[in-house]
């Protein structure tokens, strides 16, 4: 048995169903995120995991014991919130004690505890500051320090960087991963920010409208998607409505040209079919044995390491990333453009 | 030269509120000087902080006030917090409650209460003792609106359902998020309402003259209706008591303010 076990769990509020049948199984010292729009019900399942909410229907288990009606503040589960929630009358010391003061805990121990997590989230000469005289992201490293202290058996994470910058937001989310791996604890990170998930999960829960559309690892959630949605939701995506030309073969045509799959169907159910291709898999150029097809050029945008190249093959907009290069080349609008991509970069849906 | 003119008529304004205010205020002070024949002195104040009678109403005020105080913090603090966490639909319609002693003459109050409470099984009004229960429960419903907006005031500054969500993962039941957490993040919204309902009490006139207790209120108007000068003397001590506690209000207020904030 999975040490945290979610089972058919299912959440309503009045009448509308937030979490419907979810299901997850993560093993001890697992790093699982919920990945999701806002409004999926990634949230609301990470707070029946802590007991701010009770599902209508489901059960939570965590190292065989069930959990799914025992109140938050007996199931020593941690929490790190968006908002920090660092208590504003108490030292950074002080807030990190607290769960262990709380506990009864012996002061010799609670002071050794402080001291572990002070430095392992590298904060050892600021435990006499308030939570106001700390910048966010030190805030953040408390609020993990405090969850952490009473050495819980899950620790829970929502949306923790979403309040800060860019810059901080990368170093912050190394460090958790760090931290987590370093402690081995099972770890539920809620985020909807793709990059974040993809860059520091072992698996990784993509939802939409309370239900689960895909789990797996980034690689597989990516590179892999088994919806539209997560196609979609993770990273960019080409999306062309094609003509089929042979399904068993994965021969479809674009307009009027001719573009070769790995992929076979054996029906299309009614379904209009479309070719999906992420941007980064298309090359400008023509190279022999691939797809090679021709567009005009629509816009460019430069985004830095990238450049986005929009092109209209045949009225489908279709999008290519170009890495920024020195030497590169860069179309002009307007110009007709020839580019290609491996029959295995595409799948049909 | 328009910026200007407004100016002026600014300052005309306010001088004229400030001479509103401050000569009656003057007068009285006078008044209240003048109780030795041809001399300024402070004999008024003398005779009424010697007064016996004045210091026994003072002290009876003062400890109704205390006792006020404190059975207004342990009724509305985990009220207010428990409608803020669990029932803020409920949050309307108690704040109309809130209010009515606003909307209901204290003498309806005062008859209301005499007419409910002095009947068996409590009988409230037949001995000191009950009866001064009775006047308690009283203060805390008359002062009531400000205890109530000072708490309420004070849980909207604070991230009361993330603090309690994240006391609750860390451990803590609800007594200890209360005292522990909340109470401390509220100390200076709950020492306002306390100071404001303490000064309340203190002035209280109909619910003293009508349970027959001896208090500041009914001495105050007692004293007024038999002396001259006593009153205005009184009058500028309630005054200056007022702005003492407006003063304590001030100070604790501006307390340490890097315990204040916090992240959200």
């Amino acid at each position: 048995m999975a040490y945290l076990e979610l089972s058919h769990i299912n959440k309503e509020f009045a009448k509308a169903v937030a979490v419907n049948d979810f299901n997850l199984s993560a093993e001890q010292g697992e790093f699982v995120s919920f990945l999701g729009p806002s409004g999926c019900g990634k949230t609301t399942t990470l707070r029946m995991i802590a007991g701010f909410e009770l599902p209508t229907a489901g059960k939570i288990q965590i190292d065989g014991k069930d959990l799914t009606f025992v109140p938050p503040n007996k199931r020593n589960v941690g929490m790190v919130f968006q908002s920090y929630a660092l208590f504003p009358n108490m030292t950074v010391a002080g807030n990190i004690a607290y769960g262990l003061k709380v506990s009864g805990k012996p002061g010799a121990e609670i002071k050794q505890r402080v001291d572990e997590m002070l430095a392992l989230i590298h904060m050892d000469g600021f435990s006499g500051r308030y939570p106001s005289q700390i910048s966010g992201g030190q805030q953040q490293r408390v609020a993990l320090a405090r969850a952490l202290a009473i050495r819980p058996r899950v620790l829970l994470l929502d949306e923790p960087l979403s309040a800060l910058d860019a810059k901080i937001r990368v170093e912050l989310r190394q460090e958790i991963r760090r931290i987590q791996q370093q402690l081995g604890i099972t770890t539920i990170y809620v985020t909807h920010d793709q990059e974040e998930a993809l860059s520091i999960s072992d698996r990784i829960v993509v939802m939409s409208e309370g239900k689960i559309e895909q789990i797996g690892s980034s690689s597989e959630i990516y590179n892999f998607p088994k919806t539209e949605f997560v196609a979609n939701f993770v990273g960019q995506l080409n999306l062309l409505p094609v003509d089929v030309v042979n399904l068993a073969d994965g021969l479809v045509k674009v307009g009027g040209q001719l573009v070769r799959t790995s992929q076979t169907l054996d029906h299309t159910n009614g379904h209009a079919i479309r070719l999906a291709v992420r941007p980064e898999e298309l090359n400008p150029g023509h190279r022999e044995g691939e797809n090679n097809l021709l567009g005009r050029v629509s816009t460019i945008t430069y985004l830095g390491p990238v450049v986005r190249v929009r092109l209209e093959v045949e009225d489908r907009l279709l999008t290519i990333d170009m890495f920024n290069e020195r030497r590169l080349q860069v179309p002009v609008v307007g110009d007709t453009f020839e580019f290609s991509f491996h029959p295995n970069a595409c799948w049909l849906l | 030269m328009k910026t200007k003119n407004m100016n002026l008529w600014a300052l005309l304004w306010a001088i004229l509120g400030m001479l509103y205010f401050f000569v009656p205020l003057y007068g009285t002070f006078d008044f209240s000087l003048r109780m030795k024949k041809g001399v300024l002195s402070f004999l008024a104040y003398q005779v009424v902080l010697s007064d016996p009678q004045f210091l026994a109403s003072f002290r009876y005020s003062a400890t109704m006030g205390i006792i006020t105080v404190i059975a207004s913090v342990i009724i509305f603090l985990p009220t207010v917090y428990w409608i803020y966490i669990r029932l803020p639909q409920a949050r309307p319609v108690v704040e109309i409650i809130s209010i009515l002693p606003f909307i209901i003459p204290a003498i309806v109050f005062v008859f209301g209460l005499i007419r409910t409470f002095d009947r068996p099984p409590l009988e409230l009004t037949m001995t000191p003792t009950k009866t001064d229960i009775l006047i308690t429960m009283g203060y805390i419903i008359l002062s009531m609106p400000y205890m109530y907006r000072a708490i309420d005031v004070g849980m909207r500054s604070i991230d009361v359902r993330n603090l309690t969500e994240a006391a609750q993962s860390l451990g803590s039941n609800w007594f200890q998020i209360l005292f522990n957490v909340i109470l401390p993040n509220m100390r200076i919204a709950v020492l306002s309402g306390a100071l404001i309902v303490f000064a309340t009490v203190l002035g209280e006139l109909v619910l003293g003259e009508f349970l027959v207790r001896p208090a500041l209120g009914p001495y105050m108007v007692d004293v007024g209706r038999d002396e001259a000068y006593q009153p205005a003397a009184m009058a500028l001590m309630a005054w200056g008591l007022t702005w003492v506690c407006l003063g304590l209000i001030s100070i604790f207020g501006r307390g340490n303010t890097s315990e204040q904030l916090t992240g959200r």
